[in-house]
């Protein structure tokens, strides 16, 4: 954590991450010169969370300056298979901007001997590769018993190529173009899927509990009501806490669709949750990222 | 390839040819057969009046001697159309009988003979008949030969074979004239097809195959045909109307981006109206890339590939589903938005894309039911239903928006329409049309209902063979 403040400090100018030829909406509007975590979400909670909407920025920048502090409190080591020089260097880059190493191997074979040898937390695999292609290169390592978690990219999106790339080994897929904020979001949740709260049974952020057995969610002393899809929501929310949650990862894993809903539907059932969680309390928890997604966090 | 050679080479002909080939091996062998029948019963009759007859005639020398055999047989001999008689003594001399004469020695050994002969009354004639003859050794070294003559035989046998050259030859007259007729005919109408196909292949598709009006294999054929002309026409058609769409509703929104990005790097002075531009570049780039997704879906949905995996499900299970992630949005709108599926519902097919074609239905219905201005009025209602009805499984979403004219309903299913008064909402106007691909990809179809006042959209899906009609 020190070695990243000391990161953010040296970057007095503002922060702008952008790359010619894809999207990225990481947005940092003002990076704190010393960044405590605690001088943000004071303004956070002066905000009222009265009507939430989905579309309202003012709610969402007010809370934009905790993700890269979050987001890189771990760094990462990366192996970007993917024969398109471009792309591969810029993702290179990105990654290392935020604070993750990342390598990269330009076809199926090299990129296979790489994570054969390396020790790396995720693998970023592009499907159609030169010399091995990327669905045989995750068959391959797994058959080695080598489990390192693998997202596939792909500029196949339909629906069955995402069950091939699963049944294949992959642990996630993600459908050219994409945001570097979405892989962002999910290559962490990968990362530490392992190491996770998964086979928690409660899960706790600031004083909000989650109890899973019983499925009772209380905040402070006040027990909450939610509908079942709400709890759900909350659950993965909580289970990733600390770490950014896009809505397309919401849409999967919450509510098994792997769509785009045309409307950002998602925005509304947490504002509804927003205003059941954090309603009445000093203290908000679930934070929207603007540009990439929500995160449930105590900033204390 | 002169006219004549190419109507030897017609299937029909050659099938002709063939079918002429094996009929004319039949007829041959059914009259070689039916000949050499004739022939051996001609014989066996012979043999057997023969017989008779010497039996009858060594009766009487047993009972009269030799001089009542010559009487009898002189007698015998007269008649019209008699057998062939000779008497004679051992040494060879002729005591009585009606042949002339016979090759020497053929009295000489006693049982059956086949041989030339002359006549009596033709002896200097020199005209050798044939006939079949037993030779006799009667007691008292007397020598009895009773034959017939073969001529009848011969004659019959002739007949015959003659009858059979001839219609042999008139079987294969007729055939050769039939096949040729045949494929003449056969020929002409192909022809007839050849150049109609050769007329669209050139790029006229409205041109179609001749139908004659019969009925038969050829009809059938060129109806098929000409469907499948319909088909690839009205795809060929589609093609290109989605051309000029993608043409136009990529296009629009690409210039519009390029138009902001040009305007962002002359106008633009801080950092922040760089920002606001480059947000924009990417909400109109995310705009695209999602209209484009669609394309491809439909695209893929149309031509059969998206079927992917299919399973069993509830459509009762997706309403609720796609209700449940709809409702909030709908009640932030001022909508409600409530379903009506009680009875699970099975479906086969991609749960996945069925799923997304409710989802854009519904959202196509918040966004176009607005809701009414009165503040103390109930909410408008958006019903979301799934039932099972006869062979069908219905999903529907009904509104109580604008609706759509009835003229307007078939068009607002077409790719990109969005009906002008629409054309301010947001959205790639593909919803509809991904619906309507994806119920065809199921075997079902996509209707547009009036649902007095609004619009009621029907996803009809086939039912799941597992699940009898109640």
């Amino acid at each position: 954590m020190e070695a990243v403040r000391g990161w953010l400090a040296q970057a007095r100018r503002p922060l702008l991450l952008f790359h010619e030829d894809d999207i990225w909406r990481i947005d940092v509007v003002s990076v704190p010169q010393a960044p405590k975590a605690s001088s943000v979400p004071k303004a956070a909670a002066a905000r009222p969370f009265q009507n939430p909407s989905p579309l309202n920025t003012s709610e969402a920048e007010a809370s934009a300056d905790h993700r890269i502090a979050e987001q890189t409190n771990a760094p990462m080591r990366l192996l970007i298979i993917e024969d398109d020089r471009t792309a591969a260097d810029y993702l290179v880059k990105a990654f290392r901007e935020v604070g993750h190493v990342a390598e990269h191997a330009a076809d199926g074979e090299d990129g296979l001997a790489q994570a054969l040898h390396g020790q790396f937390d995720v693998l970023i695999v592009d499907r159609m590769l030169p010399k091995l292609d990327g669905l045989t290169v995750i068959g391959t390592l797994r058959a080695k018993n080598i489990h390192t978690p693998a997202l596939i990219l792909s500029a196949l999106g339909q629906v069955d190529d995402r069950v091939k790339g699963l049944r294949a080994g992959g642990d996630d897929y993600l459908a050219k173009p994409y945001s570097f904020a979405e892989l962002l979001a999910r290559i962490e949740v990968l990362a530490r899927r392992g190491g996770g709260r998964s086979e928690e049974m409660t899960y706790r952020v600031g004083d909000l509990v989650l109890d899973r057995l019983s499925h009772s969610v209380t905040r402070g002393t006040e027990e909450l009501t939610l509908q079942p899809r709400e709890f759900r929501l909350l659950e993965y929310l909580m289970k990733h806490a600390g770490q950014v949650v896009t809505r397309t990862m919401l849409l999967e894993n919450v509510w098994d669709y792997h769509f785009d809903p045309q409307t950002n539907v998602i925005d509304v059932h947490i504002s509804r949750l927003r205003s059941k969680i954090d309603k009445g309390f000093a203290q908000p928890l679930l934070h929207t990222i603007r540009g990439a997604g929500y995160m449930v966090r105590d900033n204390k | 390839m002169s006219a004549l050679g190419k109507l030897f080479r017609t299937t029909a002909f050659k099938l002709t040819l063939a079918y002429l080939i094996f009929f004319a091996i039949f007829a041959a062998c059914l009259l070689g057969y039916f000949a050499w029948n004739t022939r051996r019963l001609i014989t066996e009759q012979i043999t057997a009046t023969v017989d008779a007859e010497i039996v009858g005639l060594n009766e009487q020398y047993r009972q009269g001697g030799i001089r009542r055999l010559v009487f009898v047989i002189e007698d015998r001999a007269r008649r019209p159309g008699s057998s062939l008689y000779l008497v004679s003594t051992f040494n060879g001399q002729t005591l009585a009988g009606n042949v002339g004469s016979l090759p020497s020695g053929t009295l000489a050994n006693a049982g059956w003979i086949e041989t030339t002969y002359r006549r009596q009354e033709e002896q200097d004639a020199g005209n050798d008949h044939f006939a079949l003859a037993r030779v006799f050794q009667l007691p008292g070294g007397f020598r009895l030969m009773v034959g017939r003559d073969l001529d009848e035989r011969e004659r019959i046998y002739d007949v015959i074979l003659a009858a059979g050259k001839w219609s042999i030859a008139l079987v294969v007259l007729l055939g050769l004239a039939g096949g040729f007729f045949v494929a003449r005919r056969m020929l002409r109408r192909v022809d007839a097809m050849t150049e109609s196909t050769r007329i669209i292949m050139d790029g006229n598709f409205t041109g179609r195959l001749p139908v004659v009006g019969s009925g038969d294999e050829l009809d059938r054929l060129a109806d098929n045909l000409n469907a499948m002309l319909a088909r690839i026409e009205a795809l060929m058609h589609g093609l290109k109307e989605v051309t000029d769409n993608i043409a136009h509703d990529l296009k629009t929104p690409l210039t519009r981006l390029r138009n902001r990005s040009e305007q962002a790097l002359r106008t633009a002075k801080t950092e922040a109206e760089y920002r606001a531009a480059l947000d924009a570049t990417i909400e109109e780039s995310d705009a695209l890339i999602r209209t484009f997704n669609a394309l491809l879906l439909i695209a893929r949905a149309e031509s059969g590939q998206a079927r992917g995996e299919t399973v069993e499900f509830d459509a009762a299970d997706i309403a609720r589903g796609v209700t449940e992630l709809y409702e909030p949005l709908a009640d932030e709108k001022g909508l409600l938005l409530r379903v009506e599926a009680d009875a699970p519902a099975l479906v086969r097919g991609n749960r996945e894309l069925v799923s997304q074609a409710l989802a854009n239905l519904v959202d196509n219905a918040i966004k176009y039911a607005a809701p009414n201005g009165a503040p103390e009025a109930p909410p408008p209602e958006i019903v979301v239903r799934a039932a099972g009805a006869g062979e069908r499984v219905i999903l529907s979403v009904s509104d109580r928006g604008p609706g759509i004219a009835e003229a307007d309903r078939g068009r607002a299913i077409e790719r990109f329409v969005r009906l002008e008064q629409s054309r301010t909402q947001p959205g790639s106007g593909l919803g509809l049309s991904l619906a309507a691909a994806v119920a065809r990809l199921h075997g079902g179809e996509l209707r547009l209902e009036d649902n007095q006042p609004g619009l009621r959209i029907v996803l009809a899906l086939p039912r799941s063979p597992g699940q009898a009609t109640p």
